[in-house]
């Protein structure tokens, strides 16, 4: 009988009669009559590599150890410790020459490999590649599978064996990567040694359901009067931070993750495309300030492929979810999507699928939107964790309404929206009250910002609306022209520097007082030294207030009295002083 | 049962073969059993004669060559009838309210249907009040009609559809089925939990397939909530409330899949099917000598461009339209409806009543002449215009704040107690607007109220601050 198939045999020295009498047997056994091949393979140290088809049976020093290595990274060192797990694992080890599927490098490029064979491959599976290179299934056809490289392809050949790893993409995950800085696939880059993962989650997983979620009730504190008192966040909520480059982003997220400091909250960075060094200084900072003990970076700088900056948000968010899961909050800031969306955009049209509106493919709100509904407030029977979403995207000369912007609004509960010509006036942060909302904080404010913040937003919209009206008028009835320098007051009460975040009580005493008219009469160019002396004052006459507002978050019409009657004295006294 | 096995994978296009002769039929749902259970798909193709192209219904990880798909021989198929009420559902009908499954028995219907006949339609005529002004007044919505809501990304169509079905699915005493596609998942859990407390769960069926779903499954769920609205008109004669959010997500769904279907894309990378899977569902959207279903659709405008094709396709199919407004909803102006760009088929004297009809095209007299004269204030100054025209832009500026009104919903982020206004209120009180009758209050006594005698009261309570 004519032989179907050949097996190629490689090892140092040739196989005695006897060795290849027993493979023979093998072979016909297991694959029916087989041609066997030897050729000779100098590299190979000890043992042997046979290979019938796409399978592969590795019985070199080199493949042992391999197959050892891999079994060594699998183990998951409970409380017992590693040592006894190795001792374990080293009896019972008995290497496999249980066939392993592999495939040959078709076609590489641009960071897309084809590759032959590999029957049993699962979609989403992650594949690897000589050099230590992993890439992801994205394409399962008839003959071969299309994946993306999570490394150069520069260092891959057509020709090259690949393997299968038998996981799908996951991120390693673990307390221990609090206060660290790791790339899109959890490996650290802060040359602070290797990092103890606990588990390891798959990058893309389901959102919670329906009912697996409760409504969001628990403030997160940002810091900022004007987020805090109109936009309020709460924790299990996205809100989207918005605006053209240079308006101050980053720094909204950043006062974000600062004020979290000892409110028990976790914080998830990632930088997608960014520059490098502006990363570094963003974690020097975070360090500086003491937030890095609660914080996690994962950064895919702006040269690493595509497919790491596409990836990068998932596996973040798979670093959120351990936490989450374990009953914490999280907070978690994407810096930025619309560089997500330009990566994907490349990956996309390099897998050949076809563009739509701004060469987008079609599925780019699904990107995004799977993304974004897995931070989530999860119900009690989940463990009652959150995981609070900033997303950044940066719009172009002030254009909301371009494609990736208004995508992303449709799937978050807000969005803050920066603008340029506020932010260069002095109105920093520089939220556009029209166009900024917070669509579910408002149950999750405290009962004392609530009360004393009342309908700040529209009252700004209102006078944002009629200063622009009336800078064509001349005669102005005198509700107008309250109306307006009183909203000249409040606009100046919102600007606050860059990490300087106001307590709770600090809040609630500048909303009481300037909302109820009190500080109607101040210049508005006094307005911000007068609201300083103001918060001195009160914290110095009724210290008991302040930490009660602090403490139970509430206000009582008594205590709203008290902030009154405080701010009426200090008034008088500053006219007095004047 | 028929067996194949898969052969092919590209994110959620699957092809499968099965033996010569065994090929299964167009829109059959094939189930394929995976370590995290079992998924279905639907086939969308025969590509050749032992090969069909499916959409999956759920995600494509983990599936692999050569696992096998049985195909059970019927589409999708979702429960109808009374079990479906007080119950929410996944796009196969599966409950997902943990509420344990429905009863043994419950009837079964197909997903796809025909839409009703020429002979059967029975177009409406009567006038749905709403309790929103600017709705009642100037795009009236006819019971038994179909109603869209159009809007940019965040400008409030989510809040409107849920004050809809505050204040009407409410009082209204026929069946509600919403149908939630592509949406926020959190919505979902507020609107469960709020139909729960406010009791109108009872006659009310959810079906949910969101963002977070596979395009798939928002390609199909729209159909599905429609199937169950269908069997109480066909079946019940009821007259049902049919609310979908958001019909678009269902056209972004099947541009998502097309391209990997192997269809050309057609303008803005659309799906060269858009109009026809369009009109497929539309069509049996529609109210018959049987019964009446009534539809509130939420339709997004993405990247606010209302020529987008799939906005564009939508309009044709409705009787009257919301649009929303970004520029007003920056002003602080709630429900931010665009007053010029919104319109009703029923706004006719005939149906609506003189008055009504004299009162509406007055006020959008008003606002028009407004929007023109707004270039030359913005050149000259108010001091330039006549004195006429100056009475028309501060009655304009009046109306603006008077047609916006605090809704229910929303009470929870403004703190203002939402107001339901009889459309005979709504007429007298614009219809004094621009008779003149309310010039002596100033403009922001109209901002945030319901009637004109609120005004009347705010305008003294402004005063009295001043003082």
């Amino acid at each position: 009988m004519r032989p179907e198939m050949t097996a190629t045999l490689w090892s140092r020295t040739e196989p005695s009669p006897q060795q290849r009498e027993k493979l023979r047997a093998f072979l016909d056994q297991r694959y029916g009559p087989t041609a066997l091949e030897w050729v000779r393979d100098e590299g190979l140290k000890g043992g042997f590599r046979l290979q019938v088809g796409e399978d592969i049976y590795d019985w070199s020093l080199e493949g042992r150890l391999r197959q050892f290595q891999e079994k060594l990274r699998d183990l998951n060192p409970g409380r017992e410790g590693i040592i006894p797990l190795i001792r374990e694992t080293i009896e019972t080890w008995d290497p496999a020459a249980a066939p392993q599927e592999t495939g040959t490098v078709l076609t590489v490029g641009d960071e897309i490999a084809t590759v032959s064979a590999l029957k049993n491959v699962r979609y989403g599976e992650i594949l690897l590649f000589p050099g230590g290179i992993k890439g992801m299934v994205q394409d399962l056809r008839r003959e071969s599978v299309g994946c993306v490289l999570f490394g150069s392809s520069q260092e891959i050949r057509a020709g090259d064996t690949v393997r299968r790893s038998g996981k799908t993409a996951g991120m390693p995950v673990g307390d221990a990567f609090l206060g660290r800085v790791v790339d899109a696939l959890g490996q650290p880059i802060d040359g602070k040694g290797d990092i103890r993962a606990s588990d390891y989650r798959p990058i893309e997983a389901p959102a919670p359901g329906i009912l697996d979620r409760q409504p969001v009730d628990t403030p997160m504190e940002t810091g900022l009067l004007a987020v805090d008192a109109m936009f309020p966040i709460g924790r299990g909520q996205r809100e989207l931070i918005i605006g053209d480059r240079q308006t101050g982003k980053t720094a909204i997220a950043l006062d974000t993750i600062l004020n979290q400091k000892g409110k028990g909250v976790l914080c998830v960075y990632v930088a997608i495309g960014q520059k490098s060094s502006s990363v570094a200084q963003l974690v020097g900072n975070l360090f500086r300030r003491g937030a890095m003990d609660y914080t996690v970076v994962v950064n895919a700088p702006a040269s690493a492929p595509a497919s790491l900056q596409y990836i990068a948000p998932y596996a973040a968010t798979a670093l959120g979810e351990h936490f989450m899961y374990q009953g914490k909050d999280v907070l978690i800031v994407y810096d930025d999507l619309s560089k997500h969306a330009i990566a994907y955009r490349a990956l996309s049209l390099l897998l050949e699928r076809s563009p739509g509106r701004e060469a987008y493919p079609g599925d780019v709100f699904y990107l995004h939107s799977r993304l974004l509904e897995r931070s989530a407030h999860l119900s009690d029977a989940l463990g009652g964790g959150s995981m609070t979403a900033l997303p950044i995207v940066e719009t172009q000369a002030g254009d909301v309404s371009a494609y990736i912007p208004t995508n992303v609004i449709s799937i978050t509960d807000g969005q803050l929206f920066l603008e340029s010509g506020l932010f260069f006036s002095g109105q920093r942060p520089a939220v556009n009250v029209g166009l900024s909302v917070s669509r579910v904080g408002g149950d999750a404010q405290t009962k004392a910002m609530k009360s004393s913040a009342g309908a700040l937003r529209l009252d700004l919209a209102q006078y944002r609306e009629m200063e622009v009206f009336t800078q064509f008028s001349s005669d102005l009835d005198d509700v107008t022209k309250r109306q307006l320098t009183y909203g000249q007051g409040l606009m100046r009460l919102l600007r606050q520097p860059q990490y300087h975040p106001l307590s709770q009580h600090r809040q609630v005493i500048t909303l009481t007082a300037a909302l109820s008219h009190l500080l109607q009469d101040i210049p508005a160019k006094e307005m911000k030294d007068a609201q300083m002396a103001l918060l001195a004052f009160a914290e110095a006459q009724d210290p008991a207030l302040c930490q009660r507002i602090d403490e139970t978050g509430k206000l009582p019409p008594e205590d709203k009295e008290a902030i009154l009657a405080l701010t009426r004295r200090f008034l008088a006294e500053r006219k007095a002083g004047a | 049962m028929k067996k194949g096995s898969i052969v092919q994978v590209s994110g959620p296009v699957v092809d499968v073969t099965f033996p010569a002769g065994e090929l299964p039929g167009i829109r059959e749902a094939l189930t394929v059993e995976t370590d995290s259970g079992r998924r279905v798909m639907e086939v969308a193709q025969h590509v050749d004669s032992a090969t069909v192209r499916c959409v999956m219904l759920a995600g494509s990880d983990g599936l692999a060559r050569g696992m096998e798909v049985e195909a059970p021989g019927h589409p999708i198929q979702v429960p109808v009838g009374e079990a479906t009420l007080g119950r929410m559902f996944n796009v196969l009908g599966q409950p997902i309210d943990q509420q344990g499954p429905v009863p043994e028995g419950t009837p079964r219907r197909s997903i796809y249907r025909q839409p009703p006949s020429f002979a059967e339609q029975s177009p409406s005529v009567e006038i749905l009040e709403t309790g929103i002004k600017v709705i009642d007044l100037l795009e009236p919505y006819p019971k038994g009609g179909k109603i869209g809501l159009f809007g940019g990304a965040g400008v409030g169509k989510t809040v409107l559809i849920q004050e809809l079905i505050h204040n009407v699915a409410t009082e209204h005493g026929g069946y509600s089925i919403f149908t939630g596609v592509g949406e926020r998942s959190r919505e979902g859990n507020d609107l469960w939990r709020e139909m729960r407390q406010s009791g109108v769960s009872e006659k009310t069926a959810l079906v949910f397939g969101q963002m977070n779903e596979s395009p798939g499954v928002r390609m199909r769920v729209a159909l599905s909530g429609l199937t169950m609205a269908e069997y109480f008109r066909d079946t019940e004669h009821k007259d049902v409330l049919l609310f979908i959010d958001n019909i678009f997500r269902f056209v972004q769904a099947g541009s998502e899949v097309s391209t990997l279907l192997g269809r050309m894309p057609s303008a803005v990378g659309y799906q060269p099917t858009l109009a026809g899977e369009m009109g497929e569902l539309q069509e049996r959207i529609a109210s018959t000598k049987e019964g009446s279903v009534t539809s509130v659709q939420a339709v997004y405008v993405p990247a606010d461009d209302l020529t987008d094709p799939a906005t564009a396709t939508t309009f044709a199919h409705l009787d009257a339209t919301t649009v929303l407004s970004r520029k007003i909803a920056e002003q602080g102006l709630y429900p931010a409806v665009d007053p010029l760009e919104s319109s009703s088929r029923i706004l006719e004297a005939d149906i609506v009543g003189e008055l009504h009809y004299r009162v509406a095209r007055q006020v959008q007299e008003t606002l028009q002449k407004y929007r023109e004269l707004q270039d030359i204030i913005a050149i000259l100054g108010m001091d330039e215009l006549s004195e006429e025209d100056r009475l028309t832009v501060l009655r304009a500026r009046k109306l603006q704040r008077f047609l916006a009104q605090p809704t229910h919903v929303a009470e929870k982020f403004t703190g203002i107690p939402g107001i339901y206004v009889p459309l005979k209120d709504t007429l007298e009180s614009f219809r004094a607007i621009v008779d003149g009758e309310a010039d002596q209050y100033p403009e922001a006594a109209f901002y945030n109220v319901g009637t004109l005698a609120d005004v009347a009261e705010k305008a003294r309570r402004l005063e009295a601050e001043g003082r």
